[in-house]
């Protein structure tokens, strides 16, 4: 195979100092104080801890490799304790910062949550070996989910897990030359050929990015056997709802083992955010799950607000709230009409229906943002604009329209007999596989673990609302569609007590250093000029530490991991997608079914290929 | 005057080159594939409001060879460009592209070590609809362009275009065919 050209130098603007990192990158601070956890941890493990406590309000334990899967273990099996899942593995390359001597490069960072005790808890742990060659333990002898977010991390940062049953690449094609998340590769991508003429020589390095034919061949996955057939889904296949490649190993008609197969979508999300300021990011989270958009925007400026420490106006948390339950609504609906379209002999019909209530909700937020899917509403401080005084109508016409033609859609589907025979039984997770798989939202209710971010972390005033949290104890692919329609109804329950209760007041923060001033403060006040002119210029300055946040996005969790080195872009940006978690149950729950009911499972995880691929 | 004079009522004299144009313009059906977020507006261009029937191309067809138009909807990744050409070029002549939204024409907001930096890098595109992504009213119009661009076309361009394609893959053919010794 002929040696990649990537863009081999960096950009002339990426290594030109650029106005907005002002002074030295700092590192992270060590966690301080202590907490209950934290001091059991401490009292087990001793000198092997490095530092404990909370760090931006966050319970944290750095530990040294060597004992990090027998804290895991420990974690979880005391009752204590009781941290059932883990939600995320990221890592951070620290090549860029000024770490002391002797201390390894990279960090891998582990998020553990407990449901019982309602706690989160970070991890995290130095790499062993050299910084060429970086190592860390793996988890996935305690915990399953582990296994992709491992994988994850060593195709984009190149840390490898020892002890890891599957350990290759996920996301980039088998033979990409490089680690692409690693400091020293630059962003990539084409110069910008500042020309209309196509004699120019710049016109000579396009097309170079794309790989040979051969190096994305499809190869048989390890552990597949030539005697059972071997069917190829996708990448471009109707119902894989995007470009999912799915290796499916059959025995007869019966399912044997899948191995999906990702990376079809990679846009390198996590890259970009790090070479892009805070602000600038939100515009890149509506692409990433582009059925909601909202929810994306919002999971990204809460973490950025509450490492900021910006207090949100009383107003804009309610039309956040509105916007979120609205694109939940939407999304689902997607959801609804794309999986009947799959399974059921209504399909078409459904799908027509469903639409139908969507195109309402986009024209919502094409009345305030202008955009249908892209919308960038939320950002950081608050909302782009106040909501039209035409909105609040218009929703509440909405709210009252939709329960009536949601019941409509129930009677079409719930007690169907094509519709149940499709689904009852099929893709049973049980209690203890989606904990251990670190399932969440829809998939982690359908099988009967009642927990939801919005009641039980409770972030931008859900606290104040009343609504039920639909579980289902069946843990098959009809619990979840059970699930699924409740929140439904649900979303409209906050709707009206949200729409009900819209406070007047500002829409975004009066935080100078974080939101711009008015424009007719601009005119009149000179430390206003000063204020939009370090905004603009530099962006806004996240202090130095680390952050994750999740909140409940219609897929799931949604939870972004943030490493900030005090300037203005983040250092190390991590998003930690739903359906990526989700989909990796996809090989458990289609074991020893029938080829049809892979169709079903796929639409019952409901992934979204941006999100998964990132 | 001509041969109109001498027919009845009710029939039409034409060109059969405009007949088939015509027939072309009205149902183009489009390949059933979609990559990021411009395939949801793609989807919503087929549902009742926007309604994409009206232009004869609401048969999204799943397999390439009876499709007859691709709409790149969103981001070509590395991995994908591969998957994207071969399906290209499954498809049958007349075939036509449509690169939706900025991702699929020039890279979009994602110029990066993942992304092919338009599609027209690897198959020809015939209309280029801008937006992020794009309105499905955007991407009618878009149709609409189409079809005035296949209204233009002239059966002697097939003819010349074929033959010489035909020739280059038989040249391509006979250039890696080993010649088997003795001969």
């Amino acid at each position: 195979m002929s040696p990649l050209n990537v863009s081999p130098k960096r950009r002339e603007y990426e290594v030109l100092p650029s106005l907005n990192v002002p002074g030295i990158p700092a590192v992270a601070p060590l966690p301080s104080g202590e907490t209950e956890d934290t001091r059991r941890i401490v009292e087990r493990f001793g000198q092997d801890i490095l530092a404990a406590g909370l760090h931006n309000g966050l319970q944290t334990v750095i530990v040294k490799p060597e004992r990090l899967v027998e804290l895991a273990q420990f974690i979880k099996d005391e009752p204590k304790l009781a941290y059932e899942t883990i939600i995320d593995v990221s890592s951070v390359d620290r090549l860029e910062l000024p770490i002391p001597q002797g201390e390894p490069r990279f960090q891998t960072v582990y998020q553990f949550r407990s449901y019982r005790r309602k706690k989160h808890l970070m991890v995290i742990s130095p790499t062993q070996g050299d910084d060429d060659h970086p190592r860390a333990p793996s988890l996935t002898s305690v915990f399953r989910g582990a296994t992709w977010p491992e994988r994850e991390v060593y195709d984009l940062m190149g840390i490898t897990f020892d002890g890891h049953p599957d350990l290759r690449r996920i996301l980039m094609p088998a033979h990409w030359p490089y680690h692409p998340l690693q400091k020293q590769i630059p962003l990539g991508g084409e110069e910008v050929p500042f020309s209309l003429t196509w004699d120019d020589p710049e016109f000579e390095t396009l097309g170079t990015q794309i790989l040979p034919a051969e190096s994305v061949k499809p190869t048989l996955p390890p552990g597949m056997n030539r005697r059972h057939m071997i069917i190829n889904m996708g990448p471009h296949h109707p119902s894989t709802h995007g470009v999912l490649r799915l290796v499916v190993e059959l025995d007869g008609e019966r399912v044997v083992k899948v191995d999906p197969d990702l990376g079809y979508l990679h846009s390198g999300f996590e890259k970009t955010g790090e070479n892009k300021r805070y602000k600038d990011f939100v515009y890149y989270t509506d692409r990433m799950d582009y059925l909601s958009a909202m929810n994306n925007n919002l999971g990204y400026v809460l973490t950025v607000e509450a490492m900021l420490g910006v207090e949100i106006p009383e107003r804009a948390q309610v039309i956040r709230v509105i916007m979120g339950e609205l694109q939940r609504i939407a999304s689902h609906l997607l959801w609804l009409a794309t999986h009947a379209l799959d399974v059921s002999g209504t399909g078409m019909s459904l799908l027509m229906y469903a639409t139908r209530e969507r195109e309402l909700i986009l024209d919502l937020f094409e009345l305030v943002c202008g955009a249908r899917l892209t919308t960038s509403y939320i950002r950081i401080g608050g909302v782009w604009r106040d909501v039209p005084d035409i909105f609040l109508d218009r929703v509440r016409q909405f709210i009252q329209a939709f329960p009536g033609r949601l019941a409509e859609y129930e009677a079409m589907l719930t007690e169907s007999p094509v519709w149940r025979e499709r689904l009852e039984g099929i893709g049973v997770i049980s209690r203890e596989d989606a904990l251990n798989m670190g399932l969440t939202g829809p998939m982690l209710r359908g099988s009967g673990v009642d927990w939801d971010l919005r009641r039980d972390m409770p972030y931008s005033g859900y606290e104040n609302y009343d609504f039920v949290v639909p579980v289902s104890q069946r843990g098959d692919s009809y619990g979840r569609y059970l699930v699924r329609m409740e929140e439904m109804r649900q979303s409209v329950r906050i709707l009206e007590q949200a729409v009900a209760n819209l406070p007047d007041g500002p829409y975004k923060t009066n935080d100078r250093k974080v939101a711009l001033p008015p424009r007719p403060e601009l005119d009149l006040s000179m430390e206003a000029l000063i204020h939009h002119f370090k905004l603009v210029t530099e962006g806004i300055h996240v202090p130095p530490g680390m952050y994750y946040h999740g909140i409940e996005a219609s897929k799931g969790e949604l939870g972004y991991f943030i490493y900030s080195d005090g300037s203005g872009r983040p250092y190390r940006l991590h998003v930690r997608g739903p359906s990526f978690n989700n989909l990796y149950a996809l090989d458990h729950m289609c074991r020893g079914a029938m080829l049809s009911d892979v169709v079903t499972n796929i639409g019952s995880v409901d992934i979204v290929l941006g999100e998964v691929d990132r | 005057m001509g041969i109109e004079e001498k027919l009845p009522e009710g029939i039409l004299t034409t060109s059969l080159e405009a007949l088939v144009n015509w027939s072309r313009q009205n149902s183009t059906w489009p390949l059933l594939f979609g990559l990021a977020c411009c395939a949801i507006e793609m989807i919503a261009s087929g549902t009742p409001r926007h309604d994409i029937a009206r232009y004869g191309s609401e048969l999204f067809r799943a397999s390439p060879r009876q499709a007859d138009l691709m709409i790149v909807s969103g981001r070509v990744s590395n991995k994908m460009a591969p998957v994207v050409k071969r399906l290209y070029d499954q498809m049958l002549e007349p075939k036509w592209v449509i690169a939706m939204g900025i991702c699929a024409s020039a890279g979009g907001p994602f110029n990066n070590y993942a992304i092919i930096q338009g599609v027209d890098k690897i198959i020809p595109v015939d209309v280029y609809i801008p937006g992020c992504p794009p309105r499905p009213e955007a991407l009618l119009y878009g149709l609409d362009k189409l079809r005035e661009k296949q209204g233009q076309e002239r059966f002697t361009d097939y003819t010349r275009d074929y033959a010489r394609k035909e020739l280059a893959k038989y040249q391509a053919i006979q250039a890696l065919t080993p010649r088997k010794a003795g001969r």
